[in-house]
């Protein structure tokens, strides 16, 4: 063995003996009432009795036998039940008090987003008058964009009725795209993109005018439950999915992606405030924030790619259109948990039915021995 | 429904092929001809022995007082096509000749036939893709006429059904005219996909130039998964469907809510009350309505294409999803119960505490002696028709609805519906108003034939 291995051994040794030194002290009974650092202060006898007379047979404050109520809680927390029959989450709930400032951020907001509208509707008037349809075309797009930004898609009672002769498509009238009632925006949209007389256009742009003052008189009182608010954070998004991005609500400008693009603006308000309620709750904000960012990321990526401006859905290349796809997806599955995540009620459980009586239990049994035959 | 007597299926199909034997041994290559068809013989037998070993030999009767299709319990024909076409036909007598050109081959097509021989250098008479045999599987062909069959056009506006008339749209209705209404619809539902298209194949084939394609739509049941042979199966909602359907069996239940009383109903027997026990006699001016006599015994059917979007749904808390229903999910039993065929009590829950007031359950069914006579025969189809623009799944419902008066039952139905929370995440896009007529009489008669006489 060559001389400094010898030493190190040496050295490895005495460090052994010093820690198995300190620790056999540490853990040694201690007769002393100074009980020291690392004492064990008593030694557990070598038999108890069992404090609980006789053997348990249900868990306590159950009437589930010990031998079930593992797996029989394990199912009920599957569907979102606890042992008395309430629907449960993690989360304790918010008081509805907690949305007033959210929701008068938003109102604040929306009106800022009327006002714009109506600077925008005033341009197309001018434009539709001067014969210009480039510049109509632009203000048209500016003003419905404007308009998408409150998400207003689901406002209620009055202000669902304003926002019909608004915003309404002509599928859900009964005579279509010649029904009278087919006004506002898209009725504009369509004589705008099917080479319609634009001096035929100003009585539509009128109307939208003065819809959109009545709208800013309702907006500013309108209601929501905490509910409603926050589900309209992912609804916003999910309306431009099914009728912009599909093209369904925008089959003469196929300007799915702008309006997208104000959905996306309109999330981003309501998210901003209800971010100091969710802070801390669950991982939602993060999700949200994150998956909020990407989409914003690919519409400001197809937006340089447009020069500024946004393409039509038919304009608009493979790839991007797959990426807006997904992204869009993407920010609805973190949206999705927002509701849950700002719940304000506990749910009460479900009432049973009485048991049947015997008249009941034989008209079920005869519906079942119906279907039963039915092959 | 009965299934093929397998030795008449077999002589009938030798016979047919024999006779074109007969015939091809009087020309001139008689031998070589004869050779060629006793293989054709040999291989339809074979085929047809293969064909009628399982299920695809049961077959459904075409000519009966009402046309088949409509009280045939659908779970066992899983796969459908709804083609809407529309007349072409340059006057009357041609447009009657299509229809019974339609009714013929879907009389041979649904009792099961022969691919017959022509000369070699001729299209074959059969696109023959289900091979030398056309095996029934089950297969029903539903013919229905729209209201713009009875325009101007044909001089049929005197015969026009009284409840018929073009769909209109509902709130919350989004229908694409491309994908909606039609003179005439057709219903092809069978066990087989390839039964299906085979049979729009042929039909559409026996109609060329008088009627023309305007719309289809495909659609498949789902399996009967249990956990009993009762349970329904379900939607693409995951939901059961069809649980609270009328008996069909029930044959005066399916004379006061299906079927329409002849013109003049006999005066001897009394109205029935109706299944549900506290149901109110139904009225008599209800039921002979006026309409036109070659209508009695047909019905009204309605059809719905209905979006469902399925994605939207997926984002839904069970608890409210169950809510939007009125049932759970699981055992599909209403609120509160436990088994899918117990009745919701709505009597005891006056304030929708256990169900929601909006309740889809509630509203298409409120089981109220008034609405006992609204209730209708569903015998929907899911869809699935791909990916639409915005990436999502392009699936959904193809609603369909037999019943007496569009009016009294389904229409007053889905105007209950409008109130239901469900509809945001559904979107009707199309379908329409038809008229299903009585049955064929029998070879000799077809589908329609009372508009013709």
């Amino acid at each position: 063995m060559k001389p400094g291995r010898k030493s190190r051994w040496a050295l490895a040794a005495v460090f052994t003996l010093a820690v198995c030194t300190f620790v056999g002290s540490a853990l040694a009974p201690d007769g002393s009432s100074n009980a020291r650092p690392f004492a064990v202060s008593q030694l557990a006898p070598k038999s108890a009795p069992n404090p609980l007379a006789g053997r348990l047979k249900k868990v306590y404050g159950t009437s589930t036998p010990a031998s079930r109520y593992g797996t029989e809680n394990a199912d009920l927390e599957d569907e979102g039940t606890n042992v008395a029959g309430e629907q449960i989450s993690e989360l304790s709930p918010l008081p509805p008090r907690a949305f007033t400032a959210p929701e008068n951020e938003y109102r604040a907001y929306a009106e800022r987003w009327i006002s714009s509208a109506l600077t925008g509707a005033a341009s197309l008037r001018r434009a539709l008058a001067a014969a210009d349809r480039p510049a109509a075309i632009a203000a048209w797009e500016s003003t419905w964009s404007d308009y998408l930004h409150l998400g207003a898609v689901y406002l209620t009672g009055a202000a669902a009725t304003i926002n019909q002769a608004i915003d309404g498509t002509p599928g859900v009238l009964p005579g279509g795209s010649t029904d009278p009632h087919f006004v506002g925006l898209h009725r504009i949209e369509m004589g705008l993109w099917t080479g319609e007389s634009l001096a035929s256009l100003i009585g539509y742009d009128m109307r939208l005018e003065g819809n959109l003052e009545r709208l800013r008189g309702v907006v500013a009182h309108v209601q929501f439950t905490p509910l409603e608010y926050a589900t309209r954070s992912h609804e916003i998004i999910e309306d431009a999915q099914r009728d912009l991005l599909s093209g369904m609500d925008v089959p003469w400008s196929g300007q799915g992606v702008l309006g997208t693009a104000a959905g996306l603006a309109a999330t981003e308000e309501v998210f901003h405030t209800l971010e100091p309620l969710i802070s801390g709750r669950e991982n939602t904000e993060g999700e949200v924030r994150s998956e909020l960012l990407m989409l914003s990321g690919v519409l400001e990526s197809i937006s340089r790619h447009s020069h500024g401006g946004y393409p039509s859905l038919p304009e608009l290349g493979s790839y991007e259109h797959e990426q807006l796809n997904g992204y869009v997806a993407g920010a609805l599955s973190a949206l999705e948990e927002m509701p849950g995540t700002l719940e304000t009620e506990v749910r009460r459980p479900i009432p049973k039915l009485p048991p049947p009586s015997p008249a009941e239990k034989a008209a079920a049994s005869a519906a079942e021995k119906a279907a039963e035959q039915t092959p | 429904m009965s299934p093929l007597d397998r030795r008449q299926f077999l002589t009938g199909s030798a016979a047919v092929l024999g006779a074109g034997a007969l015939g091809a041994i009087a020309g001139a290559e008689a031998e070589a001809e004869s050779r060629a068809n006793a293989a054709v013989t040999q291989s339809a037998s074979e085929q047809a022995r293969i064909a009628l070993g399982g299920e695809l030999a049961t077959r459904v009767p075409f000519d009966a007082p009402h046309q088949a299709g409509i009280l045939t319990p659908a779970p066992a024909q899983a796969q459908a096509t709804f083609v809407a076409l529309d007349a072409i036909a340059p006057n009357r007598g041609v447009l009657a000749t299509a229809l019974q050109n339609l009714s013929t081959r879907a009389r041979s097509l649904t009792q099961g036939d022969t691919v017959g021989a022509e000369e070699l250098d001729d299209p074959p008479p059969d696109s023959g893709i289900l091979g030398p045999i056309n095996a029934p599987d089950e297969l029903t062909i539903t013919i229905a006429f729209g209201a713009s069959l009875f325009d101007r056009r044909y001089g049929l506006q005197a015969l026009r059904p009284r409840g018929l008339e073009r769909m209109p749209n509902f709130a919350h209705d989004n229908l694409d005219p491309a994908r909606s209404h039609g003179d005439v619809l057709l219903s092809v539902c069978a066990g087989q996909r390839d039964t299906v298209t085979h049979t729009v194949r042929e039909l559409m084939r026996s109609v060329v130039g008088h009627l023309t394609p305007r719309w289809r739509i495909d659609g498949f049941q789902s399996a009967r998964r249990g956990p009993t042979p009762a349970n329904h199966p379900r939607n693409l909602f995951a939901f059961r469907d069809g649980t609270a359907n009328p008996d069909v069996n029930d044959a005066s239940l399916m004379d006061e809510l299906i079927w329409l009383p002849p013109a003049h109903p006999p005066t001897t027997q009394p109205a029935r009350p109706l299944a549900t026990p506290s149901a109110p006699p139904a009225s008599p001016g209800a039921r002979s309505s006026g309409e036109p006599a070659w209508a009695s015994g047909g019905t009204y059917q309605v059809v719905r294409t209905i979006r469902m979007h399925v994605e939207f749904w997926d984002r839904v808390g069970m608890f409210e999803q169950q809510k939007m229903i009125g049932r759970y999910r699981v055992s599909g039993a209403p609120l509160g119960g436990t088994n899918e065929f117990e009745d919701p009590r709505y009597d005891l829950d006056p304030q929708g505490k256990r169900i929601p007031l909006v309740a889809h359950i509630r509203l298409a069914n409120p089981r109220t002696p008034q609405t006992a006579d609204q209730r209708i025969l569903r015998r929907g189809y899911n869809f699935d028709r791909g990916i639409d623009e915005a990436g999502d799944l392009d699936q959904g419902l193809v609603f369909v609805a037999f019943n007496q008066d569009i009016q009294r039952q389904f229409a007053t139905i889905q105007k209950r519906l409008e109130e239901e929370e469900m509809v945001d995440y559904i979107t009707p896009v199309g379908g329409g108003y038809f008229f299903a007529p009585p049955g064929a009489h029998g070879p000799g008669d077809w589908v329609g034939s009372g508009l013709f006489v």
